[in-house]
C-alpha cells in the first residue's frame, strides 16, 4: 500500500500543529476523512438534499436512493445475506444500547450474559443497565498476562443459562484480536446464546465476513473507518431481527398508526425511528468505497506490518511499559505507561511535537483498575500512518520523558 | 497585589516563553516548588472533578481571606493549579467571586487552557469560586 499517496487524500494531514507537521496517531478514537467522503457529503447538501422516504419529488427520490444504496454497499462489505440486515445507528454505543434493550426483553431472572474484562464502556454499561432491570448475571472472560482472552475461562463460563455473549473483536487497548470463529463454535456447542461482536476497531482494519464468522450481530462505528461521526451500523441475522421488538418509536418505523396502538414497518426500518442521518450514511458509503478501492486485504496487511514495526520500535524505548497482545497478529494499537510519568503530561508534551495521541482510560476503566493503572497514553495506526510516524512518536516520547522525570 | 495584577504578572512571565513546550516546562517547574501538600487531604471532598489527572484544592480561611493549597498526580496540571491557587490566595471571598478574569484567554496555554467547559482549568477555577461563594452573603 502506498501510504504517501494515501496521505494526500486526507487534507487534515497537511496541517501543522505547534509548528510541526501533524503526526496523527489517534485513529482508535476517530479516523481522519478522505476528500472523497468530505466532498460527497458537501455535494449532497449542494445538489440533492431532501428528507428521505417521504418525498414525492426528485430531490427526495435521489437522496433516498443514495441513502438506501449504502445498505447494499455495507451488505457486500461485511458479506451479509441481505441489505435488510443493515440497521443504521449513531455508532457502536447506540448499537449496543439498542441490542441490550431489545434482546433482554424476554430474558428471565438469573439468565447470564458474557462480556470480557477488556470491553469498551459502550459494550459494558448498556448490559449493566439491562442486567439491573431484568435481574441478569454478567460474567467476565478473563484477560491473561499476555493481554489476550483466556479461552479456557470463556469455555468454563458458558452454559445453557448463557443467553448473550458480547465481545470486542479487536481491542482498543491491547490490539488483541478475538478468536471469533472459535468462540462462535464454542457458544453453539454449549448454549443457544446470541453472539455479538463489537466491531468498532475490527471492521476498519480487517476483512470481516459475518457469515463465515458464525456470529449473530456486529456493531460498527462509521467515524472510525473514514466515515463521518453520527453514523454506524448494527448488522443482525434477518430471522433474529424480525423477531425483535423496536426500542425507539416515532416516524418512519411504523406500518399503521391508531390512537391506541401501532404496527411496525418491516426490518430494517422498524428499528430506525425519525429522520435518519442520511447524509452521514451516504458519507459512510463513500468511506467503504475508499476502503474497497484499497482492498481490505491490503488494509489488513498494512495494519499487521505497521504493528510489527511499531512494536519493535516502541519496545526499544527505555522505561516504556506497553500493554499489547503477545499474539503474532494483533491490531496496531498500543496503550503505554511510564513509571513516574502521568499519561496526561505525556500526551500534552507529545502534542508540542505535533504528535496526537490520547491519554486516559480509553473508556475501559475497569481494566485499567485491574492493571493498577490510573491511565495510559495510546497510539493507534491506520492506513495513512507509516513507519516514520512511529519513528517520530518514539523519538518524541524519549524527549518528553527527559522533561517529565 | 490584586487578582488582576497577579494574573498580569504571570501573563508577563509566560509570554517570555514563545513556544508551548517552554510554557509547559515553566508550569512543571512551578509544580516542583509546590511540595508540601499533606497526604491526608487527598480526599474526595477536595478533589477537582473534570480533570484528566487527580487534582486537589483545599481552601483555608484566615483573617477573612482565603488561601488555597493544591496538588495533582500529573505535573502540568499541578503547575496549573499551583498558579491558579497563588492567584486567588490571600483574597477575600467577595473579590474572588467578583473577579471576571478569563484565565483561558489571558494565558494562551494551548491545549490545557482550551475554552472547553469540561477542561481541567475550568473545573479548578469553578472549585475556587464555589468555595468563595459559599462564604459570601
Amino acid at each position: 500500500m502506498n501510504v504517501s499517496e494515501i496521505k494526500k487524500d486526507f487534507p487534515i494531514l497537511k496541517r501543522e500543529v505547534n509548528g510541526k507537521l501533524l503526526t496523527y496517531l489517534d485513529s482508535g478514537a476517530t479516523s481522519q476523512k478522505p476528500n472523497l467522503v468530505i466532498d460527497a457529503m458537501s455535494d449532497i447538501y449542494k445538489e440533492n438534499n431532501a428528507n428521505v422516504h417521504r418525498g414525492t419529488y426528485v430531490l427526495s427520490a435521489e437522496t433516498t436512493q443514495k441513502y438506501e444504496n449504502v445498505r447494499n454497499i455495507f451488505k457486500d462489505f461485511i458479506n451479509a445475506n441481505s441489505s435488510d440486515e443493515i440497521i443504521f445507528t449513531k455508532g457502536c454505543t447506540e448499537g449496543f444500547n439498542f441490542l441490550a434493550n431489545s434482546l433482554t426483553k424476554n430474558l428471565e431472572s438469573g439468565d447470564e450474559i458474557i462480556l470480557s474484562e477488556i470491553e469498551h464502556h459502550a459494550n459494558l454499561i448498556p448490559w449493566q443497565m439491562a442486567a439491573k432491570k431484568h435481574n441478569l448475571k454478567i460474567n467476565f472472560v478473563k484477560i491473561d498476562k499476555n493481554f489476550n482472552l483466556d479461552m479456557s475461562h470463556f469455555d468454563s463460563l458458558l452454559s445453557e443459562k448463557t443467553k448473550i455473549v458480547s465481545i470486542v473483536g479487536e481491542s482498543n487497548i491491547s490490539g488483541m484480536l478475538t478468536e471469533i470463529k472459535n468462540m462462535s463454535e464454542l457458544i453453539k456447542s454449549k448454549s443457544n446464546a446470541y453472539f455479538i461482536v463489537d466491531g468498532a476497531q475490527l471492521v476498519p482494519h480487517r476483512k470481516v465476513d459475518v457469515q463465515k464468522l458464525g456470529i449473530d450481530f456486529l456493531c460498527v462505528s462509521g467515524h472510525k473507518m473514514l466515515g463521518p461521526t453520527g453514523i454506524g451500523v448494527v448488522w443482525g441475522k434477518k430471522e433474529i431481527l424480525e423477531s425483535m421488538e423496536p426500542v425507539y418509536g416515532g416516524g418512519d418505523m411504523i406500518e399503521e398508526v391508531f390512537y391506541e396502538s401501532a404496527t411496525w414497518a418491516p426490518i430494517p426500518h422498524k428499528f430506525e425511528a425519525g429522520t435518519p442521518p442520511y447524509v452521514e450514511a451516504i458519507g459512510l458509503g463513500f468511506a467503504v468505497e475508499y476502503l474497497n478501492n484499497l482492498t481490505m486485504e491490503a488494509v489488513e496487511e498494512h495494519s499487521n506490518s505497521l504493528r510489527d514495526y511499531a512494536k519493535s520500535k516502541l519496545e526499544n524505548v527505555e522505561g516504556l511499559n506497553i500493554i499489547h497482545s503477545s499474539s503474532d497478529i494483533a491490531g496496531c494499537t498500543f496503550a503505554m505507561s511510564i513509571d513516574g510519568v502521568h499519561s496526561s503530561d505525556m500526551s500534552i508534551m507529545l502534542d508540542t511535537h505535533g504528535v496526537a495521541v490520547r491519554s486516559g482510560h480509553h473508556c475501559v476503566q475497569p481494566f485499567h483498575r485491574k492493571l493498577d493503572l490510573d491511565s495510559t497514553f495510546r497510539a493507534t495506526g491506520y492506513i495513512y500512518n507509516d513507519e516514520r510516524d512511529f519513528d517520530i512518536l518514539a523519538t518524541a516520547i524519549e524527549d518528553c520523558v527527559g522533561l517529565l522525570k | 497585589m490584586s487578582i488582576q495584577e497577579k494574573i498580569d504578572n504571570y501573563k508577563k512571565t509566560l509570554s517570555l516563553f514563545p513556544n508551548p513546550q517552554e510554557k509547559y516546562q515553566y508550569l512543571i517547574e512551578q509544580a516542583k516548588f509546590n511540595d508540601d501538600f499533606p497526604e491526608n487531604l487527598k480526599i474526595d471532598e477536595f478533589k477537582v472533578n473534570g480533570c484528566q489527572s487527580q487534582v486537589w484544592l483545599v481552601p483555608e480561611e484566615q483573617d477573612s481571606k482565603l488561601y488555597f493549597k493544591s496538588d495533582s498526580d500529573a505535573l502540568i496540571a499541578k503547575g496549573l493549579v499551583t498558579l491558579i491557587s497563588s492567584i486567588y490566595s490571600g483574597e477575600t471571598a467577595n473579590d474572588i467571586v467578583n473577579s471576571e478574569a478569563d484565565l483561558m484567554e489571558e494565558f494562551e496555554l494551548g491545549v490545557i487552557l482550551s475554552p472547553a467547559r469540561r477542561n481541567g482549568a475550568f473545573s479548578m477555577l469553578k472549585k475556587i469560586k464555589d468555595f468563595a461563594s459559599g462564604l459570601t452573603d
